[in-house]
């Protein structure tokens, strides 16, 4: 177990519940996970299993038909631990963090920085709040952020509006803004899915840089098993709102237990193999979040699943880092 | 910026020209001519043809069209509007003392209605759902969907004949002629006049304002632990603005054209009625001057609006 001073946010069974007609959407039920300082932790898992709802639940920028049911994120600032689900959500306190200690940037780089202010306006903005830095000074700062994200002749892209930027080049704006305060953490919602591969692989090594050399804490949420294999120090693979499994991307990755992460990998096409190769997909589709199976979760599809499946099973340490929610894990543990 | 106002302003003559153009041709295509409306018809029928060509000649209406319309637009670009056919008074000295009263209701309307009309709208944006949203929703489908006349005597009924507060009609008593004199005289119908228009812009604002609060980079702002009225105001209200003003600057020349039938009810002084009994006696040259001045009107909107959305939105500066 890593020690508590290198953890940035602590994640304890959070539950945010979304209600739509009077009916309820449990999109979070019992997630826990350390975000570590300096290190990457990614998030993986198909589409619509909490993964951006974890990551709004940290900001608190849930929607406002969903709120935090149950648990607690502790963030380990260095004035002393907050509990950013106890604070209000727009409330002074909040704000405070937001952008300065936690900050984030989101998937679509075209939609998500404000069409009629310059570059420089946004980066500035976060300055003039967190750091009170205003005039020639917040200038010089917004120009070296977009230097330091390898944006060329920043001193006149500063000044330019978004739409005169190419989506790679937006995405580097957000992530300058985001960085514009060095926060502790930075979280990346499928920051390159609206990007192509050569752009992504620069974004990606633009964190990497961030977290090696400012020692910043990442939650990275992807879908993509490539990236998580490139940058992640730890994983954790969600399902339908919970952490199915976790561990050190190692053990994750070389040793996957819980059936769901044997068949996310399974269904990963290798380059190289040719067409041929045995792509498996996961049978079935994701069960009907306001109708959902009483036990574990994945059952309906696991080729592995038993009577005792229909019970939600508990999550259980194999290693100190390496947990899987699985009631059949002794079997499926690879060369144990 | 300059290059692209430069530009529109220069887009402008042309399409001024074919207006001008069209108008006259219009002006040509109505049945008979300026003889035949200077005449009363009993008196006609009993002049010599030669008589009425004489005087056609004398007029100028023998000319090819093309000549009459190039004399015609060069005394129109000087001013010279021509003469009114009931009274023989010049068209210009007609519009120089409507066209104040007109513009005088249509800016007092145009400003309440921008103003209180994007703040009602906003308000029910950021409340949606609420019991405020709701009621100011049925308000405004009220206000668009009553014709304004209607407002118009209810407003005279309670205000003037019940109540006293303000005079009936008109635009001045004889004897006063300060602005304060005339206040209460407008106030009925500039507020008639903004209903609708105060209606219209909130509905905009208020579809505009939640459309704009539901983009990404509303959540990028609230990210970056901005307050709430900076991210409503400066990220949401300035991406909301553009539609609204778009919105405002083509109701421009309904308002100068367009407010006839307040004009009316009001007996207000102002080009609306002028129009009306321009139409009454057939009073062509008075029509079409009234005409070209509203299809003007509706091209000077157009280039401000333009101006106006890319100073507001730096996308549309194409310009540069």
């Amino acid at each position: 177990m890593t020690a508590t001073q290198d953890i940035a946010i602590s994640v304890r069974d959070l539950k945010t519940f979304f209600y739509t007609n009077n009916r309820c959407n449990k999109a979070l039920n019992g997630v826990s996970f350390d975000i570590k300082k300096g290190k990457t932790l990614c998030i993986v898992g198909e589409s619509g299993c909490g993964k951006s709802v974890t990551a709004a639940s940290i900001m608190q920028l849930l929607p406002t038909l969903s709120r935090i049911e149950q648990g607690e994120i502790i963030y380990h600032a260095d004035r002393g631990d907050i509990p950013l689900h106890a604070l209000e959500k727009n409330g002074r306190h909040m704000r405070r963090i937001r952008g300065a200690e936690i900050a984030m940037i989101f998937q679509d780089p075209m939609t998500a920085l404000n069409p009629v202010y310059s570059v420089g306006f946004q980066i500035k903005e976060s300055l003039r709040y967190h750091m009170k830095m205003v005039g020639r000074a917040a200038h010089q700062k917004a120009i070296s952020l977009l230097k330091e994200m390898g944006i060329a002749l920043p001193e006149k892209r500063v000044n330019d509006f978004p739409h005169r930027y190419s989506g790679g080049m937006r995405q580097r704006a957000m992530i300058a803004m985001a960085m514009a305060c060095s926060p502790k953490v930075l979280i990346a919602d499928e920051p390159t899915t609206a990007l192509d591969v050569t752009i992504q692989a620069q974004i990606f090594e633009l964190m990497d840089k961030l977290k090696r050399e400012h020692g910043t804490g990442i939650m990275l949420i992807t879908h993509d098993m490539g990236v998580v294999a490139e940058l992640a120090d730890d994983v954790a693979v969600m399902y339908m709102g919970n952490i199915v499994e976790a561990g050190t991307v190692d053990e994750v990755l070389r040793q996957p237990t819980h059936p769901y992460t044997k068949a996310l990998l399974a269904s990963v096409p290798v380059l190289g193999k040719g067409r041929n190769q045995d792509i498996k997909a996961i049978r079935g589709s994701t069960p009907d979040p306001l109708n959902r199976p009483k036990g574990c979760q994945f059952a309906d599809r696991c080729d592995f699943a038993v009577a005792q499946c229909q019970t939600m099973p508990e999550e259980t340490r194999i290693t100190p880092t390496h947990r899987v929610m699985c009631w059949r894990y002794k079997e499926l543990v690879p060369n144990g | 910026m300059l290059t692209y106002i430069i530009r529109r302003v220069l887009i402008l003559i042309p399409m001024a020209f074919v207006i001008c153009f069209l108008v006259y041709l219009g002006l040509e295509l109505t049945p008979g001519d300026a003889v035949s409306h200077m005449i009363n018809p009993d008196a006609a029928g009993s002049m010599n043809p030669a008589q009425l060509e004489a005087l056609r000649q004398s007029l100028g209406l023998g000319q090819p069209f093309h000549v009459r319309f190039w004399s015609w637009f060069t005394n129109l670009v000087q001013g010279n509007f021509g003469y009114s056919m009931s009274g023989g008074v010049p068209i210009s000295n007609i519009i120089a003392t409507r066209l104040p009263a007109t513009l005088e209701l249509a800016a007092v309307a145009l400003v309440f209605s921008t103003v209180i009309g994007s703040l009602l709208g906003v308000v029910s944006a950021l409340k949606r759902g609420s019991k405020t949203d709701s009621a100011l929703t049925v308000i405004g489908m009220l206000g668009v969907s009553i014709p304004e006349f209607f407002f118009g005597l209810v407003a005279i009924s309670i205000f003037a004949l019940n109540l006293g507060w303000f005079p009936v009609g008109g635009r001045s008593m004889p004897g006063y002629v300060t602005l304060w004199d005339r206040l209460p005289h407008m106030v009925m119908p500039a507020m008639v006049l903004s209903i609708m228009l105060t209606a219209g812009v909130m509905r905009y604002a208020r579809s505009s304002m939640l459309d704009a609060l539901s983009r990404d980079f509303i959540k990028t702002a609230r990210s970056k632990g901005l307050p709430e009225w900076r991210v409503n105001l400066l990220h949401g209200f300035r991406v909301a603005l553009t539609p609204v003003v778009v919105l405002i600057g083509f109701r421009l020349p309904v308002l100068i054209g367009g407010s006839v039938i307040i004009e009316q009810v009001f007996q207000w002084p102002g080009i609306g009625n002028e129009f009306i009994s321009a139409v009454r006696s057939q009073d062509y040259p008075v029509v079409m001057t009234i005409a070209l001045l509203s299809v003007m009107a509706v091209l000077v909107a157009s280039l401000i609006v333009d101006i106006l959305t890319a100073v507001i939105d730096p996308r549309v500066r194409l310009g540069e």
